[in-house]
């Protein structure tokens, strides 16, 4: 699904005036594994991408239960924002024609690839900013649904 | 058994967690709460609305295995993700504490904090963080 200007504003590196998100993965046995991200950006309307750097759990999750969950976490502002779909990771090796759930890798990576040198995170403060940033490839998430998570409306469609 | 330093404690009762749940075939589902009652050292107790029970109910009974990582700029600034076991009573769901990990970016990303004695544990937070729980 198509995500609006509103959400893809929020949806970006927080250094650039974006948020942070959490990424829930869960492994084949069940088990879900929560992680806050900090680079995060949509492509073409309907994918969020997140820096996939050396990201353990989550790479395990991914590649054997595709599912993915995004919550906003910070600043929120009332952005109480679920983002579901199918998840994968996208990194350099791939054929150069190879597409996953109509999203080519090669112009993906051409595009975000390089995080640090495309949005370098200068706004966030030495102590919890990571040491290096080193990019393995890319978190992709096609949006599949957007629902609340607020106490009173968790789950409905927005 | 996972002991909650009280940097932790400070961040869970102060911002509550992004609880995340997973049914019988591991598709998730995630909740969402603003703060925590801290019951002991490895127990904290979240108060969930209605349609938050409902949400998750099934899941929990197919899947009491829960993770945690708490909530607003305990996001950035207090980079744990906890990992227990949950139980409903009611609107409460009350999860005793397996597995304790850093998620602070780099390096230390995926440390396992609760096979650390505590006091190792509050050395390895006072030497990174200048605080000791969410600001007021």
């Amino acid at each position: 699904m198509k995500l609006n200007s509103e959400i893809k504003k929020a949806l970006k590196t927080v250094g650039a005036g974006g948020s942070v998100v959490y990424l829930t993965t869960v492994s084949k046995e069940g088990i879900p594994n929560i992680v806050g991200e900090r680079f995060v950006s949509v492509f073409r309307d309907e994918y969020i991408f997140i820096a996939e750097m050396f990201a353990q759990k989550t790479r395990v999750n991914i590649n054997e239960n595709p599912h993915g969950v995004i919550t906003m976490a910070h600043p929120l502002r009332g952005r109480t924002w679920t983002f579901t779909g199918p998840i994968t990771i996208l990194q350099e090796g791939y054929p150069d024609d190879y597409v996953w759930e109509g999203l080519n890798a090669s112009e993906a990576l051409d595009e975000w690839g390089n995080w640090a040198l495309k949005e370098p995170p200068s706004e966030v403060p030495p102590d919890i900013r990571p040491p290096a940033l080193v990019q393995r490839g890319i978190i992709a998430l096609k949006v599949e649904s957007v629902t609340s998570f607020a106490p009173d409306a968790v789950g409905k469609s927005l | 058994m996972a002991i909650l330093s009280p940097r932790m404690k400070n961040w869970l009762a102060g911002l509550g967690g992004h609880i995340a749940t997973a049914d019988k075939k591991g598709i998730p589902l995630v909740v969402v709460t603003t703060s925590a009652e801290i019951l002991n050292d490895e127990n904290v107790r979240f108060s969930l609305s209605t349609q938050q029970v409902d949400y998750i109910k099934n899941n929990i009974e197919e899947n009491p295995i829960v993770a945690i990582g708490i909530g607003g700029i305990g996001s950035i600034r207090a980079a744990y993700q906890f990992k227990g076991i949950a139980k409903l009573e009611s609107n409460q769901l009350s999860v005793n504490i397996t597995e304790i990990y850093s998620t602070k970016p780099g390096p230390e990303a995926g440390l396992r904090l609760d096979i650390l004695p505590l006091e190792s544990v509050i050395k390895f937070e006072e030497t990174r963080w200048k605080d000791n729980g969410p600001p007021k």
